[in-house]
């Protein structure tokens, strides 16, 4: 109705009487770069853990995508199918396997249990890979196990295994968490390159790295949007600076 | 009559006489050996005046053809043979050897039936009457074991004349029971069956019982006058199609239908050169065929004929059946089942607080086992698969205890702080040699622990042997409390129940009061947030262990009071421990209290519907609660929120 | 061979060398057995070593739910156990069937088949009080029904509590707990005298092949053993073909790390209860195999103190690798039977003699200790760092 890729409407999320999330409402556009700022324990990330189906909220709704669907009807898996990406604050990739096999494992193709079983790595496949590889910057280390990279490395191949599913809004949780600044500014890259084809969501800590990403910005605090707009209006709005620097 | 007689002779006899028995039995021996009933009655008073066990023992012996005399002198006595050749004879008074005699010598004497009913209540009446108490109630006891018609009067002459109240209570019981069976008066027997609507004892319902105990006939045969129970249809459970059929032939109404074995039996009889009734022998393995040839047989006059389109149930249809009791007064068949719808009323309450109880008493069995588990799996998520063993090392540190201290209760009372320190040792030990290298390997532990419990288990098969070994309650512990005939509970499961409600409160009282429990409860939640505030986790988790497996050995002590000490003892209660902590929600004390009940209580009430096999019972448990998890997958009890982790 | 299997061996030559060596080994305990050979194995050894190659199938099975999918099962002798109970049940049906037949044909009349079945009813549960048949053997007379029933019964066993207990993500040790629990709840079930199956008697006279009185047993326990090397031949290339696949990759991806496999759009749940019925299937045909060389099958048999053993197997052998699994079980059940068997000699200790019946439980629990803390990764382990040491 609103156009908006994503529609959160009215979430609330409490736990054992702790509001986590407290009637949020806000959309992700088609092809937006979004960054979410906070303090801590603001609820950025019971927001992504609610978008992704990780956990229901008590009242509200997720529209997603043109045939306007609740995401809350559906399980994780069904979110991420239907084009949803996540990355977690801590890189999460399967350190028992190749870095060839961990993007191979995340390429969009039929998920159920025979077709997988069956499926085998085609010539096209192959190609996604290695160019996917190209792209993070791991082309050298594609036949290398996941656990013998370094952490940025980690969060790299981690993005690069989002991007093979090829989500329509990809969700990412503190990327730059313990990166070094080249690190950093390969990343800042890596997102707005990511950021052309699709919607991206960015929740971050750092503010120069947020004011790098160069997008439009949301602040939330105790589970609702304090602020909206680009990094320096934002960060001249009163209430923020009172929530960052404590009254 | 001559009870009425002989009871008071008894009394006037008494005091007057004061001779030996000797002298007694002298006096009357022509008598004795005549025995005739009409004269007995004087001899039997005067004997029983005499009072001591000699007298009594006398009696005994006539009535069962023990007493013997000499022919020569006349003497009367009892006889010992060994070998039919020669008889000992025994003095009546002193028990002293008289002389050996051979049989030719000696005559027996023959009292007749008469005489021995006589006697017989004679000697009831001298035992409940006897100014000792135990001779009294042995003699009551034996009356009810018992009864016969002939006690009914001499028991209610010695009801009258008791002064102890509590013999009084017996005696009255047993006068109701006789009464109900042996008296003539209708009015008497309705009366003393609706005493009996309180009494919850087996015996009363098997007095009760046996009074509506009915036989099934036929309606036409059933006579004018007698009491009918009702009718009954056939293909029920008190008459089956059968049974109803057997009565139709009984009563000539119908023809007999052949069993397959009586078919078989008539069709070998009658094969003549392979085949039978122009069919062939080989075509027998076809029952149709069997009974084409069998009726062929029948038509040709070799067998009887049947019909085998009708089946038992049709034929039984056309046809009333009536139970009739057997007991001809309707009055008391009526105010039996009256007495005996009340009391089965009362007992199925009964029953069900009993079965309440004893699900307490199950519930409080499962939460010791499971309480120490609760804090090793619960508080530190490490999976204890050695729980079981521990349970079992704490009942033998019972068992080795009671071989040294053969005193029951001080070796109990050792038994328990000595469980608790030999198996806080071993869980110290565990925790620090091989579960401390584990805590980022929760499926490992569950692995490494059961190597040390399999290895446990077979020490204590080589060491102690596979036998059960006991392990004995004192004396203060045996027995029941008893609040009614059906309801009742021993005192061993009553100090299960306290000592497993001791526990909780201890253990609430440390995990919320103390500086141990405070910090449990830190590193449970954030061991590394714990660590910087200068709580050493290693040795906290080293403690908690501790405890936890320490609980687990005085839960062996409890536990091996009322089942047999083994190997495996532990082993038959780990799967119900850890299903009651994750049944009840895990890192909870109170979920565990609430698993524990659960369980108990389900497992109680599975049994209640189908009593005879507590296999079933713990089958259909599981069962249950795997799909109780499916709806509450966190348990009873369930910490919420993010707390509550992946 | 078709094209892509060849690939596949070729690619993988540790497959080859499995299958030859199975190979190598069935034909030497053939030459050397008694009935077809030399007869220096005598035909128990053969029964011990086909059971053996039984344990190792469902080893494998074992190594796949677990070493691959993570899922630390305490079932999967339970479900080795049906399969042997559903092939005990057509073994003892059948062959009582032939003894009763024959003895009713003593008789003057030709039995019925209604006889004959009270006959068989009454041979068979008379020792558990019963005459009638229950309704669970109707199809007892029927191979093939039964056969497939070895495959479909703890197929479907697995299946409904795989979906309960996945579908409510219960995971590592709950899981585990659960497990053994169904094990139990099975193992007190059959137990029962009106389970329909013998109750503690259990199922017996299963190494003697109705209607195949006359082969002796040194033959029947030949047939047995290749037909158990083939299954687990068959066993090891399917699973290897399985892990080596994309599916090989998701599922070790669920052991490691379930949540991001499920972000990423794949069903964790589909791909856990795929795993958990596949391997049940295979328990369950390995199970098929072992009891008729057992000869007898018994509720104790699938108590869930055997599955733990199953996992003790794995664990020494090496998870994660297939051949680990294998050696695993072929090392620890041989040298378990040898020790309680009371081959081994006792060590006199002047003081004391061990009796290798009674201390070699205790030793082999201590030293899965060690193994689990020392070696996590078992015998394989080994195996992985002379391999390594070669290649430097």
């Amino acid at each position: 109705m609103t156009g908006a890729l994503l529609e959160v409407d009215n979430i609330s999320v409490s736990f054992d009487g702790f509001k986590a999330i407290n009637a949020l409402s806000f959309n992700v556009f088609e092809g937006e770069l979004r960054a979410i700022i906070g303090p801590n324990g603001a609820g950025k990330t019971t927001f992504m853990d609610i978008v992704t189906g990780k956990t229901k909220p008590d009242t509200g709704k997720i529209m997603w995508g043109e045939k306007n669907e609740n995401l809350l009807r559906f399980s994780e898996a069904q979110i991420a199918r239907r084009g949803i990406g996540r990355k977690f604050q801590k890189p999460t990739v399967f350190e028992d396997q190749s870095v060839f096999d961990n993007l191979a494992m995340s390429l969009k193709d039929d998920r159920s249990p025979f077709a997988v079983l069956f499926n085998r790595i085609t010539k096209d496949a192959q190609k996604r890979i290695e160019a996917l590889a190209i792209e993070i910057g791991l082309a050298d280390q594609i036949t290398r196990l996941a656990g013998e990279l370094s952490h940025g490395q980690k969060q790299w191949l981690e993005i690069g295994m989002l991007l093979a599913q090829e989500p329509r809004l990809l969700l990412v949780d503190e990327p730059a968490a313990g990166m070094t600044l080249e690190e950093r500014n390969r990343t800042v890259k890596l997102l707005r390159e990511a950021a052309k084809t699709r919607a991206v969501v960015v929740v971050e800590h750092d503010m120069d790295f947020v004011r790098n990403l160069d997008c439009k910005v949301t602040v939330l605090h105790e589970g609702a949007v304090l602020a909206e707009g680009s990094i320096d209006h934002v960060t001249q709005n009163k209430d923020v600076i009172d929530v960052y620097l404590g009254r | 009559m001559y009870r009425l007689l002989l009871v008071l002779c008894f009394f006037f006899a008494h005091p007057i006489f004061a001779q030996s028995l000797t002298e007694i039995v002298e006096k009357h021996q022509p008598n004795i050996l005549k025995g005739s009933v009409k004269t007995a009655a004087p001899i039997i008073a005067d004997i029983q005046a005499v009072g001591t066990e000699a007298a009594t023992e006398f009696l005994t012996n006539w009535q069962d053809k023990a007493l013997w005399f000499i022919k020569e002198t006349g003497q009367i006595v009892s006889v010992v043979t060994d070998d039919k050749k020669t008889y000992q004879l025994i003095d009546i008074e002193t028990g002293t050897l008289v002389t050996e005699l051979a049989k030719k010598d000696i005559k027996q004497i023959k009292p007749n039936s008469g005489l021995r009913k006589m006697l017989g209540s004679a000697l009831v009446t001298g035992k409940l009457l006897s100014p000792q108490k135990e001779i009294r109630l042995a003699g009551v006891d034996a009356l009810i074991r018992d009864p016969k018609a002939s006690h009914l009067d001499p028991l209610r002459v010695a009801l009258e004349a008791e002064a102890d109240i509590e013999l009084k209570g017996i005696m009255d019981r047993a006068e109701r029971q006789l009464t109900i069976q042996f008296d003539d008066l209708e009015v008497a027997r309705v009366a003393a069956i609706e005493s009996f609507s309180n009494d919850l004892s087996v015996e009363a319902r098997g007095t009760l019982n046996p009074l509506l105990s009915n036989k099934i006939m036929l309606a036409d045969l059933v006579p004018e006058d007698a009491n009918i129970k009702g009718p009954i249809t056939p293909g029920s459970e008190a008459l089956t199609y059968e049974d109803a059929f057997d009565l139709l032939v009984a009563a000539e109404k119908a023809t007999p239908v052949p069993t397959n074995a009586e078919i078989a039996s008539i069709l070998e009889a009658n094969i003549e050169n392979d085949t039978i009734a122009g069919f062939a022998l080989a075509d027998m393995s076809d029952a149709d065929t069997r009974i084409k040839a069998y009726l062929a047989l029948a038509d040709a006059g070799k067998a009887l004929a049947f019909d085998p389109n009708a089946t038992i149930a049709d034929l039984v249809a056309d046809h009333e059946f009536i139970a009739v009791y057997v007991e001809t007064s309707k009055a008391v068949t009526d105010a039996a089942s009256n007495a005996l719808d009340q009391i089965n009323a009362k007992v199925g309450f009964s029953r069900f607080i009993d079965l309440a109880l004893d699900g307490v008493s199950l519930a409080s069995i499962y939460f010791l086992a499971a309480i120490g588990l609760a804090i090793t799996f619960g508080v530190m998520r490490v999976i204890n698969m050695a729980h079981g063993e521990f349970i079992m090392m704490g009942a033998y540190t019972g068992f080795v205890v009671q071989q040294i201290i053969p005193n029951y209760t001080v070796s109990i009372i050792l038994a328990v702080p000595l469980a608790f320190a030999v198996t806080f040792a071993a869980g110290v030990a565990m925790e620090r040699l091989v579960i401390r290298h584990l805590y980022h390997r929760p499926l490992e532990t569950l692995l490494a622990t059961f190597g040390i419990s399999i290895a446990l288990q077979q020490i204590a098969k080589n060491i102690f042997g596979t036998q059960a070994r006991p392990l004995t309650a004192p004396g203060w512990l045996d027995g029941s409390l008893v609040i009614n005939e059906v309801i009742q509970i021993s005192w061993i499961r009553i100090a299960i129940f306290v000592l497993s409600l001791l526990f909780l409160l201890l253990l609430l009282f440390i995990l919320n009061k103390t500086r141990l429990g405070l910090e449990t409860r830190a590193v449970t939640q954030n061991p590394r947030m714990a660590a910087s505030m200068g709580i050493n986790p290693d040795r906290i988790n080293m403690l908690t262990f501790g405890l936890g497996s320490g609980i687990a050995g005085i839960a062996g002590v409890a536990i091996g009071l009322y089942a047999k000490v083994t190997s495996e003892l532990g082993a038959d209660y780990i799967v119900q421990s850890f299903m009651t902590v994750v049944v009840g929600g895990v890192g909870n004390i109170w979920g565990t209290l609430a698993g524990a009940t659960m369980i108990g209580f389900l497992q109680k009430g599975i049994e209640w519907f189908n009593p005879s096999n507590t296999l079933a019972a713990q089958t259909y448990m599981i069962i249950f609660i795997i799909i109780f998890i499916q709806f509450r997958p966190r348990g009873i009890i369930a910490l919420k929120g993010r707390a509550a982790g992946d | 061979m078709t094209g892509p299997l060849t690939k596949f061996l070729l690619k993988y030559p540790s497959v080859l060398i499995f299958l030859g060596f199975l190979s190598l080994f069935t034909i030497f305990v053939t030459i050397g057995s008694e009935a077809l050979g030399y007869g220096f194995i005598s035909t128990s050894m053969v029964k011990i070593l086909g059971k053996t190659l039984c344990f190792c199938l469902v080893a494998i099975a074992m190594d796949l739910v677990w070493g691959y999918c993570g899922i630390l099962s305490l079932g999967h002798f339970a479900f080795f156990g049906l399969g042997g109970y559903m092939i005990g049940m057509w073994l003892m049906y059948a062959r009582t069937e032939i003894i009763v037949t024959e003895a009713l044909a003593q008789a003057a009349l030709p039995p019925t088949p209604d006889e004959i079945s009270a006959a068989v009813g009454t041979q068979i549960f008379g020792v558990v009080g019963g005459s009638e048949i229950p309704a669970i053997w109707s199809f007892a007379h029927l191979f093939w029904v039964q056969i497939a029933f070895v495959v479909l019964v703890p197929a479907l066993l697995a299946f409904v509590f795989g979906w309960l207990a996945f579908r409510s993500r219960v995971t590592g040790v709950y899981l585990s707990i659960l497990t053994q629990a169904m094990t139990l709840a099975l193992a007190l079930y059959l137990f029962q005298n009106d389970s329909g199956l013998r109750g503690n008697n259990g199922l017996s006279g299963l190494q003697n092949l109705p209607g195949l009185d006359d082969v002796d047993q040194s033959v029947i326990s030949i047939w047995f053993f290749i037909a158990s090397a083939f299954a687990l031949g068959f066993g090891y290339l399917i699973v290897k073909l399985i892990v080596e696949s994309r599916l090989g990759n998701v599922i070790e991806g669920i052991r490691d790390d379930e949540a991001r496999v499920r972000f990423l759009g794949y069903n964790v749940e589909a791909y856990k209860l795929f795993i958990f019925v596949l391997t049940a299937i295979i328990a369950g045909i390995a199970g098929a195999l072992y009891y008729p060389q057992a000869g007898i099958i018994n509720p104790a048999e699938v108590a869930p103190i055997a599955s733990i053993y199953l996992a003790v197997w794995v664990a020494i052998g090496g998870r994660g690798r297939i051949y680990g699994a294998v050696i695993g079980a072929a090392f620890v059940s041989l040298v378990s039977t040898y020790f309680t068997g009371g081959q081994a000699p006792d060590i006199p200790l002047g003081f004391a003699t061990i009796k290798w019946v009674d201390w070699w439980t205790v030793l082999l629990g201590l030293s899965f200790v060690i193994v689990t803390l020392f070696a996590p990764k078992g015998i394989g382990g080994l195996v992985d760092l002379i391999a390594r040491e070669k290649t430097k």
